[in-house]
């Protein structure tokens, strides 16, 4: 790899605005896409929705009015790259068919960092956090059948399995042990850093999609199963983001954004199948990095630092989404029953998990048992996509 | 695709007390007709779509026979919904018509059907986001069991799989071109929302 973001130069900022024509841009086809294709744009949107956020904090914290205007001229022509990556999203999918899409997002997209990932406490937490975006996919799968009477397997193409992970009653843990221990930001490898950034962006952005479009079901089943998924994509965030270093610099963080926007626009540009998306990442790619370079000049003004100390020499490795069957397989064998205690992992349930699994429940099944129940009702069977064989686990083989 | 079968509306074990619900899974099964269609060839494919034609067929007479007229006079507005629904059906009959004259093996056949289920499919969203959402705020569940009922009167005048042991009546009934299929449907469901 010998792509080095630092020393590419890309599109000017000021010829970077796109007028109504070219942000009017031509969805994917949802029966004929590439699943891969969906997931990228799934990914990039919610990379965009966290630039944008991030930069409207950081402008909130900034008292420099000049840097302030800077701030906003990146951020409104990123708010048009969130627009075109979007957008590429078809209006005939249903909301759930785009939430199955995002779990797919979350698992394959975890699982390869997961693979990836070189300290051994941080893929831990990967390892933890995709086993329940499994469960999650398998429960909305039988929910999309009881409504649309539509497979899942039509969406994620057999490219991921559907079946039971670590089942989503259990994720409902005590939010004091949600928070995990950061890395160290002089001492981790510059991956590391992109990993973290990735996985909190995307599951932030899953997690204000299901809050925002949970309510606009009418099926009570629906209503309730995206109420107790949403709450767990919460402690996802909180999960996830508690990995990052806080004590990065706000310019610092900064160029981390910028910089994994490249590093992601690069991966995907490399291995899309549809040209016109193709194309897509492409342009992006060489609109951050502009940005990557503003915001290294921000770095160095107001950090009087090099921002080449804190990143990588080069790209890493790109990522990619490719099946993880075998991977998510070894996992289900060995991870089902782990919770969390404090900011690390055990196998037992502890006093403060069983309080909070007693409070929350209420004493009744929760809707992700019961989309399975009323599935069975319907149907008389439950809904899987085991291409593999039977499940790892033997206590959860279909009966 | 698994060897799991989804069973279409009407078959699988809900009470079909909601007519919103019942067509939104209709929507779904039309679509998995289509793939059908779409994975098979030679006799299979005939087959297969000639089931998708009944259940389009009978969906869409069931639609204007039952919900058009409900929001056309119950919904503030319903008349120019209908209007934008009817336009979208009208274009797709036509597509399905020139479908069924002709063979399933024809070159043309393949891209013409995706022309069509492009079609059905931006209508069905439409009707669900734009018609069914109305239906469910402005009727009783009466009512909404009443409509599922005509409905599945409409279906059982063409039902997509022949029924264990009803075979011999549903295969009887000759299909002939899809106009004369609808009115059939048109004067079954009539026939159940009169004694309904």
């Amino acid at each position: 790899m010998t792509f080095n973001p630092l020393e590419q130069r890309g599109i000017p900022l000021d010829r970077q605005l796109r007028n109504w024509r070219e942000l009017n841009v031509q969805p994917i086809d949802p029966d004929r896409c590439d699943p891969y294709t969906r997931c990228r744009i799934i990914t990039m949107n919610g990379i965009e929705v966290e630039a944008i956020l991030f930069s409207h904090q950081l402008a909130r914290n900034t008292v420099d009015p000049e840097v302030k205007r800077q701030l906003a001229r990146t951020r409104y022509i990123e708010a048009q790259q969130q627009k075109v990556v979007n957008w590429l999203l078809p209006g005939v999918s249903s909301v759930l068919e785009t939430t199955i899409a995002y779990e797919q997002v979350a698992v394959d997209l975890t699982a390869w960092v997961a693979r990836m990932e070189p300290d051994p406490y941080l893929k831990q937490a990967y390892q933890f956090g995709v086993l329940e975006d499994f469960d999650h996919l398998y429960r909305y799968a039988n929910l999309y059948e009881m409504i649309e009477h539509r497979k899942a397997e039509s969406i994620v193409d057999n490219l991921t399995e559907v079946m039971p992970g670590r089942p989503t009653r259990y994720h409902h843990r005590d939010a004091y042990d949600n928070v995990r221990d950061p890395y160290d930001k002089t001492a981790t490898d510059p991956l590391s850093k992109l990993h973290a950034l990735t996985i909190m962006s995307a599951e932030q952005q899953t997690m204000n999609f299901y809050m925002n479009t949970g309510p606009t079901y009418m099926e009570p089943i629906a209503r309730q199963l995206y109420q107790e998924i949403g709450l767990i994509e919460e402690e996802h965030v909180t999960h996830y983001e508690s990995l990052v270093d806080p004590g990065e610099t706000w310019w610092e963080q900064l160029v981390n954004h910028e910089y994994n926007e490249c590093y992601l626009y690069y991966s995907f540009m490399e291995q899309e199948s549809d040209p016109r998306v193709k194309s897509i990442w492409e342009l992006h790619l060489n609109m951050e990095l502009e940005h990557l370079h503003t915001a290294c000049d921000l770095m160095r003004r107001h950090d009087g630092r090099d921002p080449q100390e804190v990143l990588a020499p080069e790209l890493p490795n790109v990522l990619t989404f490719e099946p993880n069957k075998q991977y998510l397989r070894e996992l289900l064998d060995t991870q089902m029953d782990l919770t969390t205690l404090g900011a690390g992992y055990v196998r037992e349930a502890h006093e403060r998990f069983e309080k909070m699994q007693e409070q929350i429940h209420g004493g009744e099944a929760p809707p992700s048992d019961r989309v399975m129940t009323e599935h069975d009702e319907m149907f008389g069977r439950e809904y899987r996509v085991q291409t593999e064989g039977e499940h790892p686990d033997p206590a959860q083989r279909e009966k | 695709m698994s060897d799991l079968h989804t069973p279409q509306a009407g078959d699988d074990q809900l009470p079909d007390i909601d007519v919103v619900g019942l067509l939104m899974r209709q929507h779904g099964d039309i679509r998995n007709l289509f793939d059908e269609v779409e994975q098979s060839e030679g006799e299979e494919r005939r087959d297969a779509f000639r089931r998708l034609v009944r259940l389009l067929a009978v969906h869409e007479t069931a639609e204007e026979e039952v919900v058009h007229p409900f929001v056309r006079s119950a919904v503030d507005g319903g008349a120019q919904i209908v209007e934008e629904r009817l336009a979208e059906e009208k274009s797709a009959k036509e597509t399905l018509s020139a479908l069924d004259d002709m063979d399933t093996d024809d070159p043309k056949f393949l891209p013409m059907l995706m022309r069509l289920r492009t079609d059905v499919q931006e209508h069905a969203r439409a009707e669900e986001r734009y018609e069914f959402s109305h239906i469910r705020r402005s009727t009783d569940v009466t009512n909404l069991a009443a409509m599922a009922k005509a409905v599945k009167a409409a279906e059982a005048m063409a039902p997509t799989r022949p029924h264990p042991g009803v075979e011999s009546a549903t295969a009887n009934v000759a299909l002939g071109p899809v106009a004369a299929l609808m009115d059939r449907t048109k004067d079954a469901v009539r026939k159940a929302m009169g004694s309904g």
